[in-house]
């Protein structure tokens, strides 16, 4: 069931996002040509042009960023707190399904607007010895990469991966507070969207007084010495030790929106 | 076949009387198939349990006859169907009398007044 | 077994109550009138049997199984409101359905879209109000499913669509299934009913069969339900 929920908010996301990647890449190509010699052209009209395609392109990018994100927030709240909840919640698929549809799709859809944009940057920047310029940096880093001992590669990929997952695990996080925040504000009778603005500034504020807590807490009563027993790590250690941290509380609190949102979802739900 | 309902009496026993009117009145032939239950309570917007217990009742009177696989059909035999007809026919008199003797006819007038309807009617046939 | 039971079912909001204990059966094969006027929680009842509201008291069956995921597979509901999603074409609506539900069927769909004059590739939001209602029955009615819930389907559409969507009710009979109608407009859905359940402030006023009324009161269901409801 979440196989043919995920084809069916593909199928209804990709219809936005696609036209808008395919519109960034034109204008990519498109302020390309212009930086070769439209902007620095004798013709006034030229160069006016060239500076309306990269503008175009600029645009270009703040949109698809920002579609990713408005979208991410619109699918959610459009199809399942909206009338369209009304088809969606009588589906024979469960809560679950539902919201990991959801997140797996905004998920992949800002992966690929990262992705996209980067792409683009490099089709902006791509001149005649362009690939072979590109190559040749890769050829360099790689040699860098060579030269590493056992040690620094090895604890540089650990590094990579634990913020490839942090990174990941956040943009998880960061759209079940806007679920959470949502799901909650819906379930009242009256004014559904000023309680989840209301939902989402309350949820921002208790993460930010339980970490506050946290500090001075640990300020306070010594609270690190005390767990560390003593222990004092390398720094290379120290880094994976923080990062890793830095994992655990994005997956708490990443749980506690979740465990909001299928609440409210299952046991208050309200539609209009 | 036109449907008509009236709101004071059950819905199953105006249907018994519509379609002996459809089968007296040649709507349903003898010896003719009748409609399925689903597509007769489609045509005339009932229930289908309701359709399906009015066909029974006909089918008790003998009206109408079902063969195991291939449905009703409409009787063939023409005394019963002529049968039928005059009960209705009946079931109209006495309503039209009961109508017209709380208007406060009596009968020889009420006689006269038909003899000369009638009598009307044929002047305008012949006259067309 | 029943295909809708409720036994006490309660359900208040804040202080309001919504349903007060109200207890009811559906048998299959029956198509039942849900009546009542404006806010009697006709569509609370129905809300609650899709799992679309929890209750607060009693106990609610469909099939024999709470509102949840197994019942929605049992369940065809048609929302009061637009529920499809309205950028979709005919061609996906119909792919949508056919994915989620298995009892959905495809071929009795097309055929009524195709008896509107509805292209495969029109997107629902390019057709009028009337159409898109209509479109919407015949998604939900074209699942073999064991209960229908409609909600008001005939509440706010012509003389004509309301025709047709009675019409498209009754071609899609079913013995084994029931099928809930709520609406206040009985006049029009009378004749078509085999059951009606009149529903006053949240509770059961009356359940009886449409030809018991007419035979013991010598009155229809609409003049019945004008007497019980007089203002």
């Amino acid at each position: 069931m979440l196989r043919k929920l995920l084809k069916h908010e593909f199928r209804a996301t990709g219809r936005v996002m696609l036209p808008m990647y395919l519109i960034l890449l034109v204008t990519a190509v498109g302020s390309n040509l212009a930086g070769r010699g439209m902007l620095d052209g004798r013709s006034d009209l030229l160069r006016t042009l060239g500076v309306l395609i990269v503008m175009a392109f600029g645009i270009a990018i703040t949109g698809v960023c920002l579609l990713a994100f408005v979208l991410m927030i619109q699918r959610f709240y459009k199809n399942l707190l909206q009338d369209e909840g009304y088809l969606m919640f009588t589906l024979p698929a469960s809560v679950h399904q539902h919201i990991w549809s959801k997140l797996i799709v905004s998920s992949v859809w800002f992966i690929a607007t990262v992705l996209a944009v980067i792409a683009a940057c490099l089709v902006v920047a791509y001149q005649g010895g362009f690939l072979r310029e590109f190559l040749d940096f890769l050829r360099y880093f790689l040699e860098g990469l060579r030269k590493l001992k056992v040690s620094e590669a090895f604890n540089g990929t650990i590094y990579l991966v634990e913020f490839a997952v942090l990174m990941f695990l956040s943009l998880v996080a960061f759209s079940l507070q806007f679920y959470a925040a949502l799901a909650a504000g819906h379930s009242q009778a009256n004014h559904k969207l000023l309680w989840s603005v209301v939902w989402f500034f309350g949820i921002q504020f208790a993460l930010q007084f339980a970490g506050s807590l946290l500090i001075i807490a640990s300020n306070n009563l010594d609270l690190f010495d005390r767990l560390y027993f003593n222990w004092d790590p390398s720094p290379t250690v120290a880094i994976h030790v923080g990062l890793l941290l830095a994992i655990g509380c994005v997956i708490v609190y990443g749980a506690i929106f979740y465990a909001i949102t299928t609440f409210f979802l299952k046991k208050h739900l309200n539609l209009e | 076949m036109q449907w008509q309902f009236s709101n004071d009496a059950p819905i199953y026993t105006q249907l018994i009387q519509q379609v002996k009117v459809g089968i007296v009145t040649g709507a349903f032939p003898p010896g003719e198939r009748l409609p399925s239950v689903r597509d007769l309570a489609t045509e005339a917007g009932v229930n289908p349990n309701t359709m399906q217990r009015a066909l029974a009742e006909l089918e008790r009177d003998g009206l109408v006859y079902s063969q195991r696989t291939a449905g009703r059909f409409v009787t063939e035999d023409n005394t019963m169907i002529n049968a039928a007809k005059r009960s209705l026919a009946q079931r109209h008199v006495k309503t039209f009398l009961e109508a017209m003797l709380r208007l406060g006819f009596p009968k020889e007038e009420i006689m006269d007044l038909i003899a000369r309807e009638l009598g009307e009617e044929e002047a305008n046939h012949a006259g067309t | 077994m029943p295909v809708l039971e409720c036994k006490g079912l309660t359900k208040r909001f804040g202080r309001a109550t919504a349903l007060d204990e109200v207890s009811l059966t559906v048998e299959p094969g029956r198509i039942v009138g849900l009546l009542g006027p404006n806010g009697s929680g006709k569509t609370t009842l129905i809300k609650l049997a899709n799992g679309l509201l929890t209750p607060d008291g009693g106990y609610i069956a469909v099939c024999g199984t709470a509102p949840g995921r197994e019942s929605h597979s049992l369940v065809s509901y048609l929302p009061e409101r637009m529920a499809i999603p309205t950028w979709m074409t005919a061609k996906q609506l119909l792919d949508f359905y056919g994915d989620f539900y298995q009892d959905f069927r495809r071929e009795a769909a097309e055929e009524m879209l195709d008896h509107l004059g509805i292209q495969p590739r029109q997107a629902v939001k390019q057709m009028s109000k009337g159409t898109r209602e209509k479109v919407q029955l015949i998604m939900v009615m074209s699942r073999a499913a064991k209960l229908y819930l409609l909600d008001e389907p005939i509440g706010g559409v012509d003389p004509a669509t309301r025709d047709y969507i009675l019409s498209t009710i009754i071609g899609n009979y079913n013995p084994e299934a029931a099928v809930v109608i709520s609406t206040h407009l009985i006049a029009d859905v009378e004749k078509v009913l085999d059951e009606v359940i009149f529903i006053s402030q949240g509770r059961v006023a009356l359940q009886s069969t449409v030809d018991g009324i007419r035979e013991e009161k010598g009155m229809s269901v609409d003049a019945l339900f004008r007497e019980v409801f007089k203002c």
